[in-house]
């Protein structure tokens, strides 16, 4: 079992490493969606003012 | 011919007016020179051959991007590169415009260094400094072609300045193995057989960069 | 389609990760020489492997992206570079572990790691350059022209460096060769690793390019929200 440590050592530095870069990849990933998502729901509200403004002015 | 010609002047003739850069990179050099000596404390003479060429390629290295991004930021304070770039002039003379001129500018830093070297390093002007010149003048080149390509990149960001020597110096890193060593061998009194081979990596270097810098300079300067 | 295709391409990738691990340390032989220790190499190599084929993906992906201008390669080359990153900070990290033991020592100027660390510190300003700036076409061009030129100048890396360290006195004796595989399932071993870390590389990179899409469709999305608004005010 000589060098045991050295050998754990580095295969935990591996994973640990990659399961980091996974887990800020998908968390950067949901933050984006969600802003997408919001930023669609805003999109369509103001087009939805837009094309309403005309006959607002109109009738008033 | 006629337009490579006044481009250089243009670059030359501003440079003669301010002296920003040229000033800029022989304070730098001077500065990393002493912080060298500070921290080697060097005997000198020929058994800190090694140290001296060291320190003089160290000095180039970070006084040259210095000076880089200095003549970029007075280019983009008076508009030069946004005129030229919308002149018809073929992209590849305005890259062998702006290394020549920022040859001649590490190439006037570097002369004043050496001199300062062989003071501080207590060497002689003899044959073995006057060999110290060809490692020098290939080094020169390949890296006048590095940061002319490069600092068409960071002069367009707000931390250009920090970035150009990040990018620059570790691609710069084949030549400055191969210039630090023929130039200690050059110190040492080697014979010429002896340095032949980092010549090459050098020219290899210089080649390689100039060539990129013709191909790729078009890239990396348009607009949009 | 895709979706499936991708789940299937995760179920894979993890299968094949967990035969490599199951392999390295339950199946393969204690080599003669270095003993347990010599284990890390079957991920140090596989690592060093996908390192260098995502950096020259960095390369291909900017030459592309210049001949044809198509966004599609330079998200490629960015999430190259990306994953290169972690790969070749991984093969630095479990390089020197396995040197400690062996080498006696964390780090050498060998010509491998020295070569490495520069790889490292080149694609490490790859990446500052594109954190420190704005996702516009001209900065993808500079990235692209950056990416190129530093595969290029890595042959010319690797022959300086090996120059300078063979003709320096070696602290060190460096025994490089003593990687004889000599039990053929060293050899299947090694295979397995590659094959496992090749999946993971074509997972990360593609995870990365369509955050990268993303991106680019928020940014499109968030000028016509600024258009839109700018038509509310007049």
């Amino acid at each position: 079992m000589e060098h045991f440590p050295y050998l754990l050592a580095a295969y935990s530095i591996i994973f640990v490493l990659i399961a980091l870069y996974v887990i800020f990849l998908q968390s950067r990933q949901a933050r984006l969606r969600n802003r997408i998502r919001a930023a669609e729901a805003r999109l369509a509200r103001l087009d939805e003012t837009v094309a309403r403004r005309p006959r607002d002015a109109a009738s008033s | 011919m006629g337009a490579f010609g006044a481009l250089l002047r243009k670059d030359l003739r501003l440079e003669l007016r301010a002296g920003e850069t040229v000033l800029t990179l022989i304070g730098l050099s001077i500065l990393i020179l002493v912080a060298i000596v500070f921290a080697f404390n060097p005997v000198g003479g020929a058994q800190d051959a090694a140290t001296a060429a060291g320190a003089l390629w160290v000095a180039m290295i970070f006084a040259g991007t210095a000076g880089a991004t200095q003549a970029l930021a007075a280019e983009r304070e008076n508009g030069c590169l946004r005129a030229l770039l919308v002149s018809p002039l073929d992209r590849a003379l305005l890259f062998f415009a702006k290394m020549t001129a920022d040859l001649v500018f590490i190439a006037v830093g570097q002369t004043v260094a050496v001199i300062i070297l062989v003071l501080f390093f207590n060497l002689d002007f003899d044959r073995r400094l006057a060999a110290m010149a060809l490692p020098l003048a290939l080094g020169i080149i390949g890296f006048a072609a590095l940061t002319t390509l490069l600092a068409g990149i960071a002069g367009r960001l707000r931390a250009g300045a920090l970035l150009l020597p990040l990018l620059a110096v570790p691609l710069f890193v084949p030549a400055l193995i191969a210039g630090v060593k023929a130039s200690a061998l050059a110190l040492a009194g080697a014979p010429l057989a002896d340095r032949l081979i980092w010549f090459k990596i050098l020219v290899a270097f210089d080649v390689l960069f100039t060539s990129a810098g013709y191909m790729l300079f078009e890239s990396v300067v348009t607009e949009g | 389609m895709a979706r499936s295709l991708s789940v299937l391409g995760r179920l894979l990738t993890v299968l094949l990760m967990l035969t490599a691990i199951f392999m390295v340390f339950a199946w393969v032989p204690n080599e003669a020489e270095q003993g347990l220790v010599q284990r890390i190499f079957y991920f140090h190599v596989a690592c060093a492997w996908v390192a260098f084929a995502a950096f020259a993906l960095v390369a291909v992906g900017g030459i592309f992206f210049l001949w044809l201008g198509q966004t599609v390669f330079d998200d490629l080359a960015y999430a190259a570079a990306e994953t290169g990153m972690l790969f070749c900070t991984l093969v630095l990290i479990t390089g020197s572990i396995w040197a400690k033991p062996i080498w006696g020592t964390w780090w050498t100027w060998d010509s491998r790691l020295t070569t490495t660390l520069i790889l490292w510190m080149l694609y490490g300003g790859y990446l500052l350059l594109r954190a420190l700036s704005e996702p516009t076409p001209q900065i993808a061009r500079f990235a692209a022209v950056f990416g190129i030129v530093a595969a290029a100048d890595v042959p010319v890396i690797i022959v300086s460096v090996r120059l300078w360290r063979t003709i320096h006195p070696a602290v060190i004796v460096t025994r490089e060769g003593t990687h004889g595989l000599e039990d053929p399932r060293m050899v299947i071993t090694l295979l397995v690793s590659l094959a496992a870390f090749t999946a993971l590389l074509v997972w990360f990179l593609t995870l990365r390019m369509a955050m990268l899409r993303d991106a680019d469709r928020l940014q499109t999305l968030m000028r016509n929200i600024a258009l839109a608004e700018a038509a509310l005010e007049d």
